[in-house]
């Protein structure tokens, strides 16, 4: 009987291992582990079903991200990823706008880099809270359109968005620059305290109760009105 | 082939029998070496490589001829064996580019490029090759650089390539050979080397092939094509989705050769691609309709059917003088092409078919989105034609305001289908004039497909309570009038109702599915 094996007798097969095989699998255990601090954070914040935007939450919550981030070894591409996952929702079962914004900018925050830029044209949904808290020495770029409370809390970082931001553009930002090539929606700069929004775009409405700080509008300083009046 | 036309031809054997070997042999044609290729290394057309000699001589400056050749070769072999491998899977990573670019020419470069790192990556770890050696060596544009310093990176060799490290970092992180994530590794892919092809495109070198060559349609058959298409209609099953595909290479696919004329399952030579039409025709080949066949006896009489062109030879007693202009011309000159009739006698066969379509506005149209009722309507419709019966067919809305479409008997799939996937919209008010004319003494199956919402309903009912035909009525959807339809026609045997909520309620529906008939065939 013929082996129909007999050709193959001194194939010289073996497997190579390869550097894709390392990068792949380190890759994937990060999000994993980004992933799953993530989903974490959701189910401390939503036990009552309902995610309110209370400053208290929002600093609660950004405690328990950062807490949870710091063990893992992460860089920017893993913050572009975790975001497509977001989006897609193959790996991540639910997404809650607030406290994935809150997330987002934990690990974005406390980035082993200095500037960042992350790509928003792709994504089916709009991310909240990008850029909150973004400290001193840290420069984010958003290229595309980004949702509401972008810059919210801004603490001396910048923030720079070429596209169009939702409502709350800089809610209570203390310091450092947030620039918006497109427009923004209401109550932008409410309650800020210091640092600078400029606005290439239309704004739909300033926040009524605004503390410090100024916002120029197409290079124009439109608060406070003392100054741009003076 | 230029001067060594021989010393090539040998080395080629020997190289292409080992290349054979080390992929497992894979069913392609003996390859070739042509001296017209200037631009690209080789291109494969119908499964055939051809490796450019031009290529070829500039690479074996630095590297042996042999290693040259193999290199190449394992190049092109691999995307047969491992990436794209079918037709299907390279419309499913087209139509995730084009998601991201919504370009066509972005979208085909970026799936190249992906294509090309998969099957190379994959020849690099499983293969013994001398992919890198010869990439080292190859003149490069800067996308080609940035895809050789990901080289670089995940096989871990030197490729001579300096920069790019940020964007072959970024690539680096996708799972190439992870066959389930390719859509998704595409799109990443795309969407960390759009800021290239954007540069490209400024340039004007975005339609410069990749020097290994282009992965375009005209390497599969149309037998490959067929099933490609009528898997990539499946996996979709959103007429939007395939047509936003399928359009871009309209002109590839005839250049190619895909008309499949020589089957019923084409749309014929000559004729213009309806994607709409065409995505309905492929996604009914994946459903079989098995009708129950009833004894019919030929009666032995010849009666015209259908026009066909005359050629010198075939009988003058045939011509049509109404529709040859009054010439005899081959080319011109029509004559009728006959049939035997068929009354009922011991015989099992196929009775034809009038399929009675509500194309009104509370239908789905089969444009926007999948509509059942067209494609149960056109697996009814193939599921006659198969079995050598002919299909009238009867699209209405409001048919008595001129909202009807009627198709006499014909064997045409393309009309057929053509038919079937015209929407009305507008109210819904059946003609029964427009279904008895189509009425024949052979008594054909009747298939009609709505959602009940008919306003004359009860004139329906009537009409089909009164008939001798076998009925299949199958309803979208469930309401009141669905109900009454079915109460209404409960006790008449020769009316089959079914219901087709979904995709996979189609398969359910038996065509002609009578207690009589089927017990006299049993």
């Amino acid at each position: 009987m013929i082996n129909p094996f007999e050709d193959f007798k001194n194939y010289p097969y073996k497997k190579k291992e390869i550097p894709l095989d390392r990068i792949v699998q380190a890759k994937e255990k990060v999000i994993g582990e980004i992933v799953e601090g993530y989903l974490k954070l959701v189910e401390e914040e939503v036990k009552d079903l309902v995610w309110m935007v209370e400053h208290s939450r929002l600093i609660k919550a950004y405690s328990s991200a950062v807490r949870t981030i710091q063990k893992i070894d992460y860089d920017t591409d893993d913050i572009e990823e975790l975001c497509i996952e977001l989006d897609k929702g193959d790996k991540i079962p639910y997404l809650i706008s607030g406290p994935a914004g809150i997330y987002l900018s934990a690990l974005l925050n406390n980035a082993k880099e200095d500037t960042i830029q992350l790509g928003l044209y792709e994504f089916k949904r709009a991310f909240h809270f990008l850029g909150y808290r973004l400290p001193q020495g840290k420069t984010l770029l958003l290229k595309g359109n980004a949702g509401d409370f972008i810059g919210a809390g801004l603490s001396g970082g910048r923030l720079v968005v070429e596209g169009s931001t939702g409502n709350w553009a800089g809610a209570g930002m203390m310091d450092g620059e947030l620039s918006i090539s497109g427009n923004t929606g209401q109550n932008t700069g409410a309650w800020m305290s210091g640092g600078q929004i400029n606005v290439e775009g239309h704004i739909l409405g300033i926040g009524k109760t605004i503390h410090g700080g100024r916002i120029y509008h197409r290079g124009n300083l439109i608060r406070p009105y003392e100054a741009s009046t003076r | 082939m230029g001067n060594g036309g021989d010393t090539y031809d040998s080395l080629l054997s020997s190289v292409w029998s080992k290349v054979r070997r080390k992929h497992f042999f894979p069913e392609l044609p003996h390859p070739a070496i042509s001296d017209s290729m200037d631009r690209v290394a080789l291109e494969i057309k119908s499964k055939q490589i051809t490796l450019s000699q031009s290529f070829i001589e500039q690479a074996a400056r630095h590297l042996p001829l042999e290693q040259v050749i193999e290199a190449l070769l394992d190049h092109g072999v691999s995307h047969y064996t491992y990436c794209p491998w079918d037709f299907h899977t390279h419309l499913t990573l087209y139509q995730e580019a084009k998601r991201v670019f919504k370009n066509k020419d972005k979208a085909q470069k970026s799936t190249d490029y992906f294509m090309d790192v998969v099957a190379d990556t994959h020849c690099f770890k499983d293969k013994e090759t001398s992919i890198s050696q010869l990439y080292r060596h190859v003149e490069r544009g800067a996308l080609d650089e940035a895809i050789h310093a990901l080289y670089q990176r995940i096989w871990g060799t030197d490729l001579n390539v300096q920069g790019h490290e940020e964007i072959s970092r970024k690539l680096s992180r996708i799972p190439y050979l992870d066959r389930k994530h390719w859509p998704q590794s595409l799109h990443r892919f795309s969407r960390i080397i759009g800021s290239m092809l954007e540069a490209e495109q400024k340039s004007g070198t975005l339609n410069q092939p990749n020097p290994m060559g282009q992965n375009d349609f005209g390497r599969y058959s149309p037998e490959e094509m067929d099933q490609g298409l009528k898997e990539f209609a499946m996996a979709t099953a959103d007429p939007g989705a395939f047509k936003d595909v399928v359009k871009d290479f309209e002109n590839e696919l005839n250049e190619a050769g895909y008309d499949a004329s020589s089957s019923m399952m084409g749309l014929g030579p000559g004729s213009s691609l309806d994607a709409d039409t065409l995505f309905y025709m492929k996604l009914a080949e994946n459903y079989t309709l098995p009708i129950k066949k009833i004894p019919i006896e030929k009666s032995g009489s010849l009666y015209p059917v259908s026009h066909s062109p005359w050629e010198l030879g075939k009988p003058f007693r045939d011509i049509d003088p109404w529709t040859s202009f009054g010439k005899v011309m081959p080319g011109i000159t029509q004559i009728w092409e006959r049939r035997e009739g068929e009354t009922f006698g011991q015989e099992e066969g196929t009775p034809n078919c009038i399929v009675v379509i509500d194309s009104s506005g509370s239908m789905t149209n089969p444009r926007q989105r999948l509509s059942h009722a067209v494609l149960g309507a056109a697996c009814a419709s193939d599921a006659y034609l198969r079995n050598d019966a002919t299909v009238a067919v009867y699209n209405f809305s409001d048919a008595k305001h001129g909202g009807h479409q009627i198709l006499d008997y014909t064997r045409h799939r393309k009309k057929i289908y053509q038919t079937l996937c015209h929407y009305f919209g507008g109210g819904t008010r059946l003609d029964i004039d427009g279904i008895q004319s189509l009425q024949d003494p052979s008594l054909p199956d009747i298939f009609i497909i709505t959602d009940m919402q008919i306003t004359n309903l009860e004139v329906l009912v009537g009409y089909l309570n009164g008939l001798e035909n076998r009925v299949t009525a199958v309803h979208i959807g469930d309401n009141a009038r669905v109900s009454h339809f079915k109460k209404s026609t409960n006790i008449r045997k020769n009316i089959s109702v079914y219901s087709v909520k979904k995709k996979n309620d189609i398969p359910k529906i038996v065509l002609g599915k009578i207690q009589e008939y089927f017990k006299s065939v049993s």
